[in-house]
């Protein structure tokens, strides 16, 4: 490490002694967009150097060109890159760019400080803009944003209840033990997605918090803060990442200030939830009545029908129509030296169950700052107040609250509303009053979260055939999570029990990361570009959680001093990372791109947390429409890739110990054997993966398709087993397992027409992963937690078979009975510009395929409470195929010229305006177990996802 | 300039080779090899008492399920399966990965996990004298005889795994018969160590009356007693119970009870359901209520429900009251038990006479007459278990008891909804066999 310092130093001195080359002559000129507006912030190079300028604030570039005749390179986000040759002669060329359709010119952050002309890449990555995230409809969640969107991007909502509650996978399964959801990292900060439970299930019977239906906390995230979100799907793209990327990574990019006339754009939102679909209830005759539940029960039926008291519970509970009303100001501006970002944005919503909903109040600022023509300085902060109240969904035991599984052992003729005193009659055939919980009990919870991020990029060494850059970033994301359940003393199931419940939860997460690279390009005289970096990142995670309850509540009460039985406990979890990386990536005239890279990772979660573990990439990316044998004119691009690249996944906080529980017995501690056998030899589970594929753009770059097949292999996969229990542990956590994901992903992007009057722009993403167990350890298992046993139908866990079915009891032992994962799935974009001003967007989203077991059906199978509708149904496995209109919006524009304002945007739209699926239930998205490990595929008694029209506003000053 | 980016290259390379992390510790809970050597004896009490508290777990599920398969009562509750698998509902068998088997299968195995980990740690430390130590043997290697108890009533003829000390090696599965017999060697060594030791610890109130090394011996004996019942070996019932609290004319609660509370951490009274609660009930089975004796006071284990209840078609117009709140104690074993554990004894080595006197016993003590049937093997029999299924009702007896007799089948309970099946035993769980 030495003498490497002592080398560093003496280039750095050696480097900065060197002076900038001097020019010849200046070249000069204007860069404007097609209707004449000035660009600011174009990005001009002298081509094959790294001389590079950009335009100032009137669209004006001038640069030094250090040879008689050069060629400058104009590069602009969404804009086609425009070549200009300039002599001595004729310095002065005014320049006008083309949008960009097919984004092959677009700059795709690969690295952790350097990035990648599309049109260069060699592994995909999937890009969103601001404009196909939120501008077709309003999102709720940025997660949820994006289904449909990109190819090889599974989003489960596992809970519909407004604030999110989503599971977001990219390219199947990575691991069963909890970390399937991808890194996110916004502007550089490491931003927690953590699902957090309330501890409803203490009052639920919940078997763990995985069942509260918790949100997950990108839902803190303002869509409308967005500029792209890039997502690195696999190994070969996200190595760079290392340890904490075996899931895929998620970049996000807030937008940043344009410099210019200031700019103030005002929106307002105002919208409905309403219930996609309502199963229905069981109708009965008197007849009926008598023959299930007998004469008793009868004569209760004929007495309500007689007094005109028979209820459709389901509307009664899932029947509100929820306002939602957004409202988003935005402010950027700037000069040629500062620019920034202002965002401001409120969302309130109200869910399809009363007394349910969600807030965000959101504000931004992103200030970029250039000190000198070499060192920039950005910062980018966010606060976000959010709240949600998202009641009881889901499964439970005994609990009475859960409404779904209320409902289902409630029959429509209990009478359940209050007396003119205000007393709620007890629930005759279950646990609880649904209409008491709803209108008594809560489950709500606040967050109040910095998010911060620094970034400062100097450039060290500037010469005409190469630049050093130092670029470093870091940043924080911290934020306190509380919760609060209460559940009266009144509830039925407390009365005579724990007389009351109230939980209050205080989760602490800060996250710190920072990160620091030297990034060296050197532009060699044959036409090759080294570009080298060298960096080092380090993170560290600290959670909080403390939850205090109490029970034997006093009357009316509602503060946890006010009870008889009081408890709290602490969990305290800290992580902490730190990777080395070195990254080289050559490029030969935009024809042959090659990438070599390894970062080298330890860990606090690892057994050693001091051993390194190398994770290497390579990438070759042949373009092969840039070279001298290529003469057809038909291909804008034709390009063919591969690549290869390996990441990781350190256990769960915990898995390294074996520890005691605490227990208590009249009022007396013990320590008891715990469930979990801890291995404290733990490494990094690995994956490796190698993708292939072309990406060919024709007919004026009208037409492209970008076909990628990939391979990835898991092995080392940490998972919780089931131990032989009598050894007094429940489960082990051992590595022994290989998981290989296959897929195919293709996108087609198309635009047919293209006049000034009607522009259409049409988009298909078509995508399937299978998942299968190569290798295994031990003989097969159920894995715990992910579902209720083999009985009802279960994961499990087999050498050769996929990962992701769902397996029951058999004549011969457990047998396949179902399968998650979908066949395939087919998003289909539209953007129709007409009339000049119109804007008609639509996304349509198939998923064929993949079974949902569906045990909201046994429940009210056994509560009687099934509408005759679903009788012929056998089994509760069911196809949970579907196609779903998921955003569709129209928007006019019209431009005043008017001093005060430049013009008003006017829209409608829509998300899950229409779904067509034969599945039963309410949605044929569903996850119970929420959004970690092998979570999709089973229902029980979800909150009913809702569909949401808007009505816009928008004013821009 | 120049310099400041020296000093931060010079940062950099300093972060990049400073960069340490601590090895890593529990901060929630301690570890557990922490008493692996020289526990003190805060620690070993600690191990007691978590001992005490975790064979309450997972006992709401020991009672639920055999009860329901012997038709003492149905668990009407938000989970189908218990009215659908443990009543074998059109033929349907138990599941070996399902709560109502691990539940119960677990935690007494968790209890035996953490008695070992007592012993062994009164074997590396010098912190309790050698009389203490034989203390708490005595009393870790009797808990682990009544956990491994209920595990072979539960399995039966499927066995039972009993070396299990190292997690590492489990043992193999023994038949039913060694299983007994190694249950009654535990027992034996427990005794051994009882017999002059001293307890450096204090047991909770449940144990009153039993809480020193005699009387925990006691309580050692009638467990022993009632396994060597189990197992058939009616010759030595008597001997063992002699050593017991057995007392043909005392009180029949008298015994160790599990305690419950409402303190911080603790649990309630799993078996205990809300008078008239919907969704939640322990549902007694109409053949309790219609074949009782009338002035039966044992019917007072049972209380008429307001509305009557229905779910799954299952009826039932009962509900339990066999504990009054939710902080009741449950008897661990009681003299009541032990003059049935007599009379089946006397009645198996067909000392009628004496069969006679203890159910005589038993029937004056709930007001009823003295019995007047006959003394063939089967009328006693038939006597034995009538008896056994009202005063043991919901204490996990009468399945057993039931297997014992060959008549838990369908020839001897009612059969409620056509299709359904009467199980004889639970499977051996998924996880053990993997």
């Amino acid at each position: 490490m030495k003498v490497m310092k002592r080398n560093w130093l003496i280039a750095l001195v050696w480097l900065s002694a060197m002076g900038m080359v001097s020019a010849q002559y200046d070249a000069r000129g204007k860069v404007t967009d097609s209707s004449g507006e000035p660009l600011i912030s174009v990005t001009v190079i002298v081509k094959g150097t790294a001389i590079g300028v950009s335009t100032d604030i009137n669209g004006d570039y001038s640069i030094g060109v250090p040879t008689d005749q050069a060629t400058l390179e104009f590069s602009y986000i969404g804009y086609k890159v425009q070549e200009l040759t300039v002599t001595s002669d004729s310095p002065v060329n005014n320049v006008t760019m083309a949008e960009d359709f097919t984004e092959l010119e677009e700059v795709v952050v690969t690295g952790l400080a350097t990035g990648v002309k599309r049109s260069n890449l060699a592994n995909t990555v999937a890009s969103v803009s601001s404009k196909e995230l939120t501008g077709v409809t309003t999102q709720q969640t940025v997660d949820g944003a994006l289904y449909g969107k990109m190819t090889g991007v599974n989003i489960v909502s596992s809970n519909g209840a407004p604030g999110g509650g989503i599971a977001m996978r990219l390219r199947g399964i990575s691991s069963l033990s909890g970390n399937n959801q991808p890194l996110w990292i916004i502007d550089g900060v490491y931003m927690s997605n953590a699902e957090i439970p309330s501890g409803s299930r203490f009052a639920s019977g919940a078997n763990s918090g995985s069942e509260e239906g918790a949100s997950n906390r990108i839902a803190d995230l303002n869509p409308n803060d967005i500029e792209s979100i890039e997502v690195l799907k696999g190994a070969a793209a996200a190595a760079i990442y290392g340890t904490r990327a075996n899931a895929g990574v998620v970049i996000v990019t807030t937008k940043k200030g344009q410099s210019g006339k200031s700019k103030i754009s005002l929106d307002q939102d105002i919208g409905f939830n309403t219930i996609i679909k309502k199963v229905g209830r069981r109708q009965y005759t008197s007849q009926d009545v008598f023959d299930r539940f007998g004469a008793e029960e009868q004569a209760r039926f004929d007495a309500a029908q007689a007094a005109g008291r028979i209820f459709d519970y389901e509307d009664e509970i899932y029947g509100e129509t929820g306002g939602i009303l957004d409202t988003r100001l935005s402010v950027t501006g700037g000069n040629d030296k500062t620019s920034f970002f202002l965002g401001g944005g409120r969302r309130d919503e109200n869910g399809i169950i009363k007394n349910t909903g969600f807030e965000r109040n959101s504000i931004r600022l992103n200030v970029n700052h250039k000190i000198s023509d070499k060192v920039k300085i950005g910062i980018n902060s966010n606060y976000v107040n959010s709240s949600a109240s998202r009641s009881f969904t889901g499964n439970e035991n005994e609990g009475g609250l859960s409404y779904g599984y209320t409902l289902a052992f409630t029959r429509d003729w209990n009478d359940l509303f209050p007396d003119e005193n205000g007393v709620y009659p007890n629930n005759p055939t279950y646990a609880g009053n649904p209409i008491f919980v709803r209108d008594q009990a809560r489950n709500e919870e606040t967050n109040n979260r910095f998010i911060t991020g620094l970034n400062l990029d100097i450039t060290l060494m500037q010469k005409s055939n190469q630049v050093l850059r130092w670029a470093s970033s870091g940043g924080a994301d911290f934020f306190l999570n509380e919760t609060f359940v209460y559940v009266p003393e009144l509830h039925q199931s407390q009365v005579g029990n724990d007389n009351g419940f109230i939980g209050v939860g205080r989760n602490k997460f800060s996250n710190r990361n920072f990160q620091s690279f030297l990034v060296h390009d050197l532009y060699a005289s044959n036409g090759i570009r080294f570009t080298t970096q060298a960096g080092m990142s380090y993170l560290k995670f600290d959670r909080d959680f403390t939850f205090a309850q109490t029970t034997q509540l006093n009357p009316g009460q509602t503060n946890l001093s006010q009870g008889g039985t009081q408890e709290t406990s602490q969990t305290i979890e800290t992580e902490e990372d730190f990777g080395i990386i070195v990254q080289e990536e050559i490029n030969w005239n935009d024809r042959i791109i090659a990438n070599l890279g390894v970062r080298f990772d330890k860990s606090s979660l690892n057994g050693d947390p001091n051993k390194m573990y190398a994770f290497p990439r390579a990438s070759l990316a042949l373009n092969l429409n840039n070279f001298d044998f290529w003469s057809s004119d038909m291909f804008d691009q034709f390009k063919l890739r591969v690549a290869y690249g390996q990441t990781g996944s350190s256990a769960e906080f915990g898995s390294l110990f074996t520890s005691f529980g605490t227990v208590n017995i009249d009022g007396s501690a013990g320590l008891s054997v715990n469930g979990l056998q801890g291995k404290a030899d733990l490494e990094p589970e690995r994956s490796s993966e190698l993708e292939f594929g072309t990406d060919i753009s024709l007919l004026d770059n009208k037409l492209g398709f970008e076909i990628t097949y990939y391979i990835r292999n898991v092995e080392n996969l940490i998972y919780n087993r089931s131990l032989p229990t009598s050894s007094g542990f429940s489960n082990e956590i051992r590595q022994d397992l290989e998981l290989q994901n296959t897929g195919l992903e293709v996108g087609i992007r198309y635009n047919p027409i293209a006049t000034s009057n009607l522009n259409w722009e049409t988009g298909v993403n078509f995508w399937f992963n299978r998942s299968t167990v190569e290798d295994l350890g031990v003989p097969s298992f159920v894995p715990p937690g992910t579902a209720f046993g083999l009985g009802l139908g279960s994961f499990f866990i087999d050498q050769g078979s996929s990962i992701t079915a769902l397996w029951g009891n058999g004549e011969a032992g457990p047998e396949i009975i179902g399968e998650t994962e979908p066949d395939f799935q087919l998003g289909w974009f539209n953007q129709i510009n007409f009339a000049k001003d119109f804007d008609f967007n639509f996304l349509l989203h198939w998923k064929q395929g993949g079974d949902v077991l569906n045990l909201s059906r046994l429940l009210t199978n056994i509560g009687g409470t099934t509408p005759q509708e679903l009788d012929d149904l056998e089994g509760f496995i069911e196809d949970a195929s579907y196609i779903r209109l998921r955003e569709v919006g129209l928007r006019y524009k019209l431009k005043l010229n008017s001093n005060i304002i430049d013009g008003i945007r006017l829209g409608v739209s829509g998300r899950n305006l229409l779904t067509i699926t034969n599945y039963s239930s309410y949605d044929p998205e569903t996850s119970t177990k929420g959004g970690t490990g092998l979570s999709t595929g089973i229902e029980v008694t979800p909150f009913p996802t809702s569909k949401q029209l808007y009505f816009h506003v928008g004013f821009d000053f | 300039m120049k310099n400041k980016f020296l000093y931060i290259l010079v940062l950099f390379c300093l972060i990049t080779v400073s960069c340490e992390i601590d090895e890593q510790v529990d901060p929630n809970a301690p570890s557990l090899n922490s008493v692996a050597e020289n526990a003190t004896p805060q620690e070993l009490n600690l191990l007691v008492n978590g001992i005490l508290a975790s064979m309450r777990t997972g006992y709401g599920e020991y009672v639920t399920g055999p009860g329901s398969i012997a038709r003492e009562m149905y668990r009407f509750d938000a989970d189908p399966r218990n009215t659908e698998d443990l009543l074998g509902k059109d033929g349907v068998g138990l599941d070996n990965n399902t709560f109502y088997l691990t539940s119960p299968y677990n935690s007494r195995y968790r209890v035996i996990k953490t008695a070992n980990v007592l012993l062994d740690a009164l074997n590396n430390t010098t912190s309790v004298t050698e009389a203490e130590k034989e203390g708490y043997r005595g009393f870790a290697r009797t808990i682990q005889g009544l956990m491994y108890t209920q595990v072979l009533n539960m399995l039966g003829s499927n066995g039972i795994r009993f070396d299990v000390s190292d997690p590492e090696i489990l043992g193999p599965f023994l038949s039913e018969a060694e299983g007994w017999q190694r249950i009654q060697v535990l027992f034996d060594q427990a005794a051994d160590h009882l017999n002059g030791a001293s307890f450096a610890f204090t047991l909770n109130d449940g144990w009153s009356g039993f809480s020193d090394p005699a009387g925990f011996l006691q309580v050692n004996r009638a467990l022993a007693a009632r396994a060597l019942a189990r197992a058939g070996l009616y010759e030595a019932v008597e001997g063992t119970l002699s050593s017991s609290f057995y007392d043909l004319n005392g009180n029949l609660t008298t015994g160790p009870k599990m305690v419950f509370s409402l303190s911080s951490g603790d649990i309630q009274n799993p078996v205990f359901r809300v008078p008239n609660e919907n969704g939640n009930q322990l549902v007694v089975h109409n053949r309790f209520i219609e074949d009782a004796i009338s002035g039966d006071s044992r019917l007072g284990k049972f209380s008429a429900r307001a509305i009557p209840t229905s779910l799954d078609s299952l009826n039932g117009t009962h509900q339990t009251a066999l504990y009054p709140s939710n902080v009741s104690p449950i008897d661990i074993i009681r003299n009541e038990e032990l003059i049935f554990i007599y009379a089946e004894a006397q009645m198996n080595l067909n000392n009628a006479g004496n069969f006679v006197t203890a159910m005589n016993v038993i029937r004056q003590a709930n007001g009823l007459d003295d019995y007047s049937g006959g003394t063939s093997m089967e009328e006693m029999i038939d006597e034995y278990l009538f008896q056994r299924g009202y005063s043991f009702w919901g204490e996990a007896k009468l399945m057993f008891d039931l297997r014992t007799y060959g008549r838990l089948n369908d020839a001897n309970l009612p059969i409620d909804r056509p299709g359904d099946i009467i199980h004889t035993q639970f499977p051996i769980p998924l996880a053990e066999n993997q």
